[in-house]
């Protein structure tokens, strides 16, 4: 381990960002290599690192610490198998986000491969931190770009809706920077002074009450991030002003970072506090579901269509999550990536029909299918991987989380089950009035299909989907650990911790390890019959 | 001969101010910018002489004279402040038609004053080195003499100073007379032994202390006149106002009120009523600058606070955080203010926020540069702003006064609206007629420019050897 890969990952796209500031301006092509050459850099890491991680072990991997403040304020990074497929999605869209704004994207391009750089790495780096303040650090930095993203080329509220990103986003994470205060305040002061290492972090024990308080703060940042209902309305305005590119990425891993947050932090570092407040945060969380999907219903605009459906299934993750046990933890994990993936690729979808028609009105639209019959496949395989289609990998995902729902409360997974109704009804509903029918306009008679660049962006995508659907082990097999040591985490008092977290630590695949593969097994063979 | 030592600093400073006078009366030069030069020379020997007292604490006159390691850190600091503004300065007083030697005179008696103020630890001392700078002060305010405004700023400044003059030395008459003395540690050490009549009499004094420096600093509720001020006077000068008193004052506050922070039990009344200015401070000059059109206004507001978060950490005993706020603040103020020089160009001063539209487009570097000054001064990372703030309140919640660090936030996300609403004008409209007229042949500009830049950043990613310098500084504070 001579090479710092995980550093190399998280700076390769900065210092392509660095390098562009000193490209001259009007060398627009030599620009978007640029970052896509960087970007594509930093996927290849990212796929290295994804092949040496060691599926055996819950502990962080490919760990470099390094002194950086002093007191406790240190470079320390690695991943588990919590983040590494944060990590991998987030490299691997980046470079197909560039590669989608290509022509879309022609006003200062310069600057626009340079914000999408450094959001990469701010991303990343909020992935791979294990330090408190360095993911802080990363959390907050990463909204400068995705603010300029936005702000300089998104649409005609674009001003508005940034602000109100920024704000409502900051609001989140200055509380929870007081929580990080009171946190640092409390921290155990080790041999070489207080620490914010999560490993050490998970160790403290929290008198009850500020157990509350600090999980309110941090819960409430995540939660607006996520976003939870009632705290969403923030992206439907972000999601339908930016560019496709900074949609795929805000909805594909922006939104990741909130439940990961709850997942790294919210939940093992307050777990007393978490358990009395699950049941309220459940509840939100099938509002979200219910309430997102009814809203993507009676959209007009496709884009505010897709963010809808995206509070809904966001919904689903965070109820999974919340279920806490072994089967919904992974689903929720899976289902990120999912999520990622499908409505990645419906953003993706919306952006190349925008480029062509100038319009995101559903009807607008109307017999596209015949004028652009490849478009209409992918948009399609986009879709049922949405809905959680068998054979995709919406439906590993889907399933695991309802069981896990399942197995915690009967209530709410049967209240949770109507989001695949709810997404079969607004997704095909949209499909047929875009697609089908007859050409309601002129616009449409002149449609092109999509040509060989845009075929490059979405088939690796499609062909993502089919991989998850059809090998889910793939994925599952490395997070198995990391997720019985979470769940470790969160079930006992942090009191008996140093010692259960010493007896964990040469981790045993657990006995469930296979239990989650063996329900998806199940299900699908019943789905066969 | 240590006495000797311990002034040199501002010894050199002093010098300067009156050689750049007598040059101008006698060799009656027809630019002043050779003078200009002349004062950073003079400037950049009395930082030299700073740094080489680092660590000797040198001591004189009586014991009135201290240059400990805070002290040095805090010389260096405003001699760097001056130099700023002096290589502003260069272009834009001929400019404004007031290319005048005492201009650069008036400066450097500014910074003898902040040097006094900051190298002492007796009231009386920080008293002299506060007239000093008022008086110098309110002749720079007024210096464009053709201009109401600045005139206005100038009368303004000066009667609100004298009454805050005022203030402040009948507290340190009620002071003396119930300590018998004016060093800080005699005050102190005075309240704990006094029988109830001198002590209500020293709390008295003391706050009246804390007003006059209130009304001088511009901490609210003692603000009102810092806009308009602001406003009013030539626009390096405004820079000099917001930066050099704040690093020279909020010094001088901390060391006076060390005690009052640190006492950990009960908490007497003079605490709350800092408390309470701190609070006030950071919320009115938050919301006073959402309302603002005028950059320089805006920045105004800002700057008051900035003060308010800085008086957190004098209320949480902080030395190294409140020293670390301080170049922070140096460096993403006195930036900003250069940006507003560039574009204020061959114009008139002051310009409106909405002037800046589409300077992203047209002169990238400068909307770049200005927009990592004001994301550090809206506390972003990874900026210098950034982790000012990060220790400045973690040291706050570590004594307790978690409320105090929740409005400070909740202020700080206000004001993150405003600052970026500037760059929104920069980056997300288009040119407009109202554009800028950028001054770009400019380098002892550029150099300001570049080497705010330089600090911002360099604090906010890798601040290495200054941490450990200002951990020192701290550490020998008390």
């Amino acid at each position: 381990m001579s090479v710092p890969i995980l550093t190399c990952l998280t700076f390769l796209p900065l210092a392509g960002g660095l390098l562009l500031i000193f490209l001259p301006r009007d060398r627009v092509r030599e620009a978007r290599a640029t970052a896509l050459v960087f970007s594509l850099a930093a996927l290849a890491l990212a796929l290295v690192v994804y092949a040496r991680f060691d599926g055996a072990t819950g502990a962080a991997q490919f760990v470099e610490r390094a002194p950086w403040l002093g007191r406790g304020l240190n470079y320390h990074i690695g991943v588990d198998g919590l983040s590494l497929f944060l990590v991998l999605l987030t490299a691997f869209l980046t470079p197909v986000a560039l590669l989608s704004s290509w022509r879309a994207v022609t006003d200062r391009v310069r600057e626009f491969s340079f914000f999408m750089l450094l959001l990469e790495t701010g991303v990343v780096g909020v992935f791979v931190s294990l330090n408190l303040f360095l993911f802080y650090v990363f959390w907050e930095a990463m909204l400068i770009p995705m603010y300029f993203l936005i702000g300089i080329w998104g649409g005609r509220r674009r001003v508005y809706a940034t602000t109100k990103f920024v704000l409502f986003t900051m609001f989140g994470s200055l509380l929870m920077l007081v929580g990080i205060f009171v946190l640092y305040a409390r921290a155990n002061p080790t041999a070489a002074g207080p620490s914010l290492a999560f490993q050490d972090l998970y160790r403290l024990t929290l008198p009850p009450g500020v157990q509350t308080w600090l999980f309110l703060a941090f819960a409430l940042a995540f939660a607006i991030k996520v976003p939870l209902f009632p705290l969403h309305t923030w992206l439907p305005d972000a999601h339908v002003e930016a560019p496709t590119a900074g949609s795929v990425l805000l909805a594909a891993v922006l939104l990741k970072m909130g439940a990961y947050g709850f997942l790294r932090l919210g939940l093992p570092l307050f777990p007393d506090a978490a358990r009395t407040f699950l049941p309220a945060l459940s509840v939100l969380a099938v509002i979200g579901i219910i309430y997102g999907g009814l809203m993507a219903l009676v959209q007009k605009d496709m884009k505010s269509l897709v963010a809808y459906s995206s509070v809904s299934h966001m919904g689903l993750i965070m109820l999974a999550l919340f279920a806490l046990n072994f089967e919904s933890t992974e689903g929720a994990l899976f289902q990120m990536v999912n999520h990622g993936l499908s409505t990645g690729a419906l953003f993706l979808c919306v952006g190349v029909l925008y480029e062509r028609g100038h319009t995101r009105l559903i009807a607008d639209y109307g017999g596209v299918g015949r004028r652009m019959p490849v478009f209409s496949a992918v948009f399609l395989i986009a879709m049922l991987s949405s809905m959680g289609l068998p054979g995709l990998n919406g439906f590993v995902g889907e399933v695991l989380c309802l069981f896990g729902v399942l197995a915690a409360n009967k209530v709410l997974a049967a209240l949770a089950v109507t989001t695949t109704v709810l997404s079969a009804a607004y997704l095909l509903w949209l499909f047929r009035r875009v697609m089908h029918g007859p050409a309601l306009s002129e616009r449409v008679l002149g449609l092109k299909d999509m040509d060989a660049r845009e075929r490059l962006v979405l088939v690796p995508v499609v062909a993502l989907m089919f991989w998850l659907g059809l090998f889910p082990g793939t994925v599952l097999r490395k997070m198995d650990a990391s997720v019985a040591r979470y769940l470790e985490l969160v079930r006992t008092k942090p009191a008996a911790r140093t010692v259960a977290s010493a007896a964990v630590r040469p981790v045993t695949p657990p006995p469930q390890s296979s239990g989650a593969a063996t329900i998806v097994g199940s299900a699908m063979a019943e789905e066969g019959r | 001969m240590t006495g000797l030592l311990a002034v040199s600093p501002l010894l050199a400073v002093a010098f300067g101010a009156l050689a750049v006078i007598l040059l101008e009366a006698f060799a009656r030069p027809k630019k002043a910018g050779g003078l200009g030069y002349l004062s950073v020379a003079f400037l950049a020997m009395a930082a030299v002489l700073g740094v080489r007292s680092w660590g000797r604490d040198y001591s004189g006159f009586g014991g009135q004279v201290v240059l400990d390691r805070t002290a040095v850190l805090l010389v260096v600091a405003i001699a760097v402040a001056g130099v700023f503004v002096a290589l502003m300065s260069l272009r834009y007083l001929p400019r404004r038609g007031m290319d005048r030697g005492e201009y650069y005179a008036l400066l450097l008696f500014a910074v003898t004053g902040m040097m006094i103020m900051v190298s002492t630890t007796s009231l009386l001392v920080v008293f002299l080195g506060l007239e000093v700078l008022s008086v110098a002060s309110y002749a720079l305010a007024g210096l464009r003499k053709d201009d109401p405004k600045s005139v206005e700023a100038a009368v303004k400044y000066f009667l609100m100073g004298s009454f805050a003059g005022a203030f402040l030395v009948f507290g340190l008459a009620l002071l003396y007379g119930a300590a018998g003395g004016l060093e800080f540690g005699r005050v102190w050490g005075e309240l704990g032994s006094a029988a109830p009549g001198p002590r209500t009499a020293l709390w008295a004094g003391m706050a009246m202390v804390v007003a006059g420096f209130g009304f001088k600093l511009a901490l609210a509720p003692f603000h009102m006149w810092a806009p308009d001020v602001y406003e009013g006077a030539p626009t390096p000068v405004t820079a000099f106002f917001t930066v050099g008193p704040k690093l020279a004052g909020l010094a001088v506050l901390l060391r006076f009120l060390e005690p009052l922070g640190r006492g950990d039990g009960a908490r007497p009344i003079l605490f709350w009523l800092v408390w309470a200015v701190a609070a006030l401070t950071m919320v009115l000059g938050n919301l006073g600058a959402l309302r603002q059109t005028n950059l320089k206004r805006l920045l105004a507001y800002s700057s008051i606070a900035h003060s308010g978060y800085i008086l957190v950490a004098v209320l949480a005993a902080d030395g190294a955080g409140l020293l670390f706020y301080l170049a922070a603040y140096l460096f993403m103020t006195a930036g900003a203010f250069a940006v507003l020089i560039a574009v204020e160009g061959e114009g008139a001063d002051g310009g409106e926020i909405d002037g800046l539209a589409g300077l992203g487009r047209t002169h990238p570097w400068l909307a770049a540069m200005f927009s990592v000054f004001l994301l550090s001064l809206a506390g972003f990372p990874p900026t210098a702003g950034f982790l000012a703030k990060f220790y400045v309140f973690s040291a706050a919640v570590r004594r307790g006064h978690v409320v105090l660090v929740v409005i400070a936030v909740l202020a700080s996300l206000v004001s993150v609206y405003y600052y970026l609403r500037v760059v929104v004008v920069m980056y997300m409209r288009e040119p407009g007629a109202a554009a800028v007229e950028v001054d770009r042949e400019n380098p002892a500009l550029d150099l300001v420019l570049f080497l705010c830049l330089v600090g911002v950043i360099q604090l906010g990613v890798w601040p290495g050897n200054l941490l450990v310098l200002i951990r020192q500084a701290a550490a020998a504070l008390f």
